[in-house]
């Protein structure tokens, strides 16, 4: 069986998901005797014409990145996007709720005119999507449980189920208990509940649960003492391409 | 009722133990086992945990976040390990080790006791069985908090099944009471602490739980025969943001999933399972598409019947018992005291229409 | 040391029998019927409508209805449609290949309650495969049950399993056998429609037939209304129901339908008792 080609491509976005790639140190090698990875810009410098799985990261934010999504979509087998901007827009997108012209003049300047740019959108607003990584960085394991499965022909094995899940299992002290707010009630599990673990509490870099109760998340951020706005801000930082239904809350 | 309680105490031979000899105590038993007991865990709560120091040792405390499940239904197990290419595969050993559980909640070994219900009945797991082995259980008393209601639901804070031994505390310290053989054979081992003829100078004070279910507990099974339809299922699925953690915190709630993952070497890997619940949106999906209880309304109602109504009638006692986790962590405050009255108004109303 | 010493007895509950697939056959696009051998010439021992857990380390385990009947000895047959992720993994599987195997499990249908009775068999779609372990029994035990009626319907014809066998149902005259597609294609010569407009067509001695249905969730309640209509009593009634059925033993909590363990209780149940589980159909 010859190795599966594998590319890996970046759009609008901090590059940290990559780097958190080339962060899994120990299992680089074993992943590297698996796959052969033909194109990779913060690692490398070769080319392919054809790829079994693409990894994408970062979200679709100028014409160009259009053409070359779908450039992508058309020589890759398997679509795999990585990480909140590509999956859900991620902080990008906070932009699409300010005037276009203000933001490019802030970001621009006298050379706006340079950059033609488009709403902020998730690459499968623009190409059909097999898989997601979530999280911001992307989370590894679900990397690593993606890759793998892909490898072996089979089906990943992707939760819809709640940080909470994760975190009930690990024991940790609730962060509601440290007098916290915590979107782990609603945000996808798949991240161990790292931010927990760790004291902090979840900001929903992971979007959210397919069956999310919005306004059961606002009053219970409510109770946690924001406000609606502030609310309503957390709940769409990392997921401004979810829950639409909360556009225009002021 | 609680008078009985005491009563049943006071005919138990019992020793008083300072807090250093309790701590000394605690130590000894080290010696001889495994000891767990719970300890601070972050800010403000608390875990059991196996004891390095038995200064680390909470007495008073009002509940831990997880239940003592996790000793012998891990969070994560492997079931086996296997080979692809080769098609073959190799249990890991379960190790049954002496373990003393010191200072658990009678709800807590109510809970565990249950759990040993489901696992021994039809076909008897091994797994938990095997880490079922060997253990030995130490009660506590405690003060009931805003969300404890054990007594509602039949489980008096003196309840003794299943302890060896049971710590009263007093001001200056604990009364043990010594509730078998295997606890009379510690407290000889250790030989220290005062012997206590009778307990007249030791006033027991008598604990009131705060929140209670409005109907005794003999007739809730009763009551879930008659509210299946409901509209507090409804009503309470407004709330209800679907986390799963009323589910991963109770101590009768043991459902389980099994993935396979693989390692990097795309050959070897492991089954292994996991907690689940079945507040979650994975856990009646067949691979057609089908989701068999899709609305969180049908969620809660189905955990609720489990606990007061489907494992009760098999087993022959109510599956709730009364730790108050699922109301304390609810991320949307939902409280189950408040969803068992509301039902039982309900019931008492839907009664009162076929009187008319 | 004080503390109680028991020794638990060690039983296997959740590991598989590696078997062999002994033969492939592809019946659709979608379905490919396994013929699985167990080790050392093992019989399966199953009844008709029971179920095994079938596995492939690294894929995971699934559910799969055994449709072959316990008088096929020594192997025994798996229809298995390509949905899910271990499903999708047996497809890949060649004759030769190797699979893990752990059952029968549940509750078969009552056999005893269909013979010297007319029996009705209502299959809809992917449920002719657990149905027909017993149209198999049925057949091959023809002389211990009276009339043997067939009623299958598919969604279109490319769906349509066990095409051989639906040859010799038609041609025998012991066999009266009806099917039906929801949607005809440009070949298809037969009836068009919904399964339940074979029933009322039928003619049942009611009191003396009894009924084994099965097919997709959505499909029973209407065929239970048109078997009403024709007076079959409810205790004539078997059905086997879909579930998630995980770990086969009655522990996982997946299957559960109210009280009931699907895996344990099921997946074949008689229609009282059905009636009595709010969540059933």
């Amino acid at each position: 069986m010859s190795k599966p080609k594998v590319a890996f491509f970046d759009f609008a976005s901090c590059e940290g998901c990559q780097l958190n790639k080339l962060n899994l140190e120990n299992s680089l090698l074993s992943i590297l005797e698996l796959v052969d990875i033909v194109e990779f810009r913060e690692a490398m410098d070769d080319r392919a014409d054809e790829y079994d799985i693409a990894f994408v990261e970062g979200s679709i934010s100028t014409p160009t990145c259009v053409e070359r999504i779908h450039d992508i979509r058309r020589r890759s087998k398997i679509l795999v996007a990585l990480g909140a901007c590509a999956v859900q827009g991620g902080i990008n997108a906070l932009r699409n709720s300010q005037p276009a012209e203000w933001v490019k003049e802030v970001v621009y300047g006298d050379d706006k005119y340079l950059f033609p740019s488009i709403p902020v959108q998730p690459v499968s607003a623009v190409v059909k999507v097999d898989y997601e990584v979530r999280g911001c960085p992307m989370s590894t394991p679900e990397f690593l449980h993606i890759l793998k499965s892909l490898i072996l022909g089979r089906k990943p094995e992707i939760f819809d189920h709640a940080v909470c899940v994760e975190c009930k299992s690990s024991e940790n002290e609730c962060v509601l208990e440290t007098g916290m707010f915590c979107l782990g009630p609603v945000t996808r599990a798949g991240c161990g509940a790292v931010c927990p673990e760790n004291g902090q509490y979840c900001s929903g870099c992971r979007g959210y649960v397919s069956n999310i109760n919005t306004d059961g998340a606002l009053e219970m951020l409510a109770e946690n003492g924001l406000s609606r706005l502030e609310a309503v801000k957390r709940l769409r930082l990392f997921c401004s391409s979810e829950l639409v239904e909360l556009d225009g809350v002021k | 009722m609680n008078q009985n309680n005491f009563t049943s105490l006071r005919q138990l031979k019992k020793v008083f133990f300072d807090e250093r000899t309790t701590r000394g105590f605690i130590s000894f038993l080290s010696d001889r086992a495994k000891v767990i007991a719970p300890c601070k865990k972050g800010e403000n709560s608390y875990s059991f945990e196996y004891i390095q120091n038995p200064d680390e040792v909470v007495f008073d405390y009002p509940r831990t976040i997880q239940p003592l499940k996790k000793f012998f239904l891990p969070p994560r197990e492997t079931l086996f390990n296997f080979n692809t290419r080769e098609n073959s595969f190799s249990e890991p050993d379960i190790e049954s080790e002496d373990r003393i559980f010191f200072g658990v909640h009678a709800y807590e070994l109510q809970g565990l006791l249950r759990l040993d219900h489901c696992f021994e009945e039809g076909h008897p797991e091994y797994n938990y069985l095997r880490r079922r082995e060997n253990t030995l259980f130490i009660g506590i008393s405690y003060t009931p908090d805003d969300w404890h209601f054990s007594r509602s639901v039949g489980i008096e804070i003196e309840k003794l099944e299943g302890f060896c031994l049971y710590f009263e505390p007093l001001d200056s310290g604990f009364l043990v009471f010594i509730v078998n053989e295997a606890g009379k054979n510690l407290v000889e081992l250790f030989g220290k602490g005062a012997e206590i003829d009778n307990d007249e100078n030791f006033a027991l004070v008598e604990k009131n739980f705060r929140v209670k279910i409005k109907f005794h507990h003999n007739r809730l099974p009763q009551v879930f025969e008659n509210v299946y339809y409901s509209k507090v299922w409804e009503e309470i699925s407004r709330k209800c943001l679907g986390c799963g953690t009323c589910n991963l915190l109770c101590p009768t709630c043991y459902c389980f999933d099994v993935r396979d993952e693989i390692e990097l070497d795309a050959t070897t890997g492991k089954r292994e399972r996991f907690w689940d619940g079945c507040m979650l949106n994975s856990f009646a999906l067949v691979a057609g598409g089908e989701n068999f209880r899709d609305p969180l309304s049908s969620r809660t109602r189905h955990r609720l019947h489990r606990k007061f109504k489907y494992l009760a009638d098999s087993a022959g006692d109510l599956f709730c018992v009364g730790c108050g986790r699922c109301s304390k962590y609810c991320p949307a405050k939902i409280n189950i005291i408040d969803i068992i009255n509301d039902l039982i108004g309900d019931f008492a109303g839907q009664q009162k229409r076929v009187l008319i | 040391m004080e503390v109680e010493t028991i020794v638990t007895e060690k039983k296997e509950l959740y590991t598989p029998t590696i078997s062999e697939i002994v033969a492939v056959e592809t019946l659709t696009e979608t379905e490919k019927l396994f013929e699985i051998a167990l080790p050392g010439g093992e019989m399966l021992n199953h009844k008709p409508g029971q179920f095994v857990e079938v596995s492939i380390f690294g894929f995971g385990e699934a559910p799969i209805s055994i449709c072959s009947s316990p008088t096929d000895l020594p192997t025994f047959k798996l229809t298995v449609r390509r949905v899910g992720r271990l499903t999708a993994g047996m497809h890949r599987l060649k004759e030769g290949d190797r699979l893990g195997i752990r059952g029968p499990f549940g509750n078969g249908f009552d056999v005893e309650a269909f013979k010297g009775r007319d029996v009705l068999f209502v299959a809809g779609g992917i449920g002719l495969a657990p149905l027909k372990s017993l149209i198999d029994y049925t057949l091959a035990k023809r002389d211990e049950f009276r009339r043997v009626i067939i009623v299958y319907g598919t969604k279109n014809p490319a769906e349509i399993l066990f095409k051989q066998d639906i040859e010799i149902w038609q041609q025998d005259r012991d066999i009266e056998f009806h099917m039906t597609v929801d949607r005809a294609d440009a070949g298809w010569q037969g009836n068009t429609g919904v399964i339940t407009t074979l029933i009322p067509g039928l003619n049942l001695d009611a009191p003396e037939t009894a009924v084994a249905v099965v097919g997709p969730p959505v499909m029973y309640k209407f065929v239970l209304m048109s078997l009403k209509s024709k007076r079959i009593p409810d205790e004539n009634i078997f059905m086997s129901l879909e579930r998630r059925m995980k770990c086969g033993v009655g522990k996982c909590g997946h299957c559960q339908i109210n009280s009931v363990y699907v895996c344990q209780c099921g997946p074949v149940f008689n229609y009282p008792f059905v009636r009595s589980l709010e969540e059933a159909i």
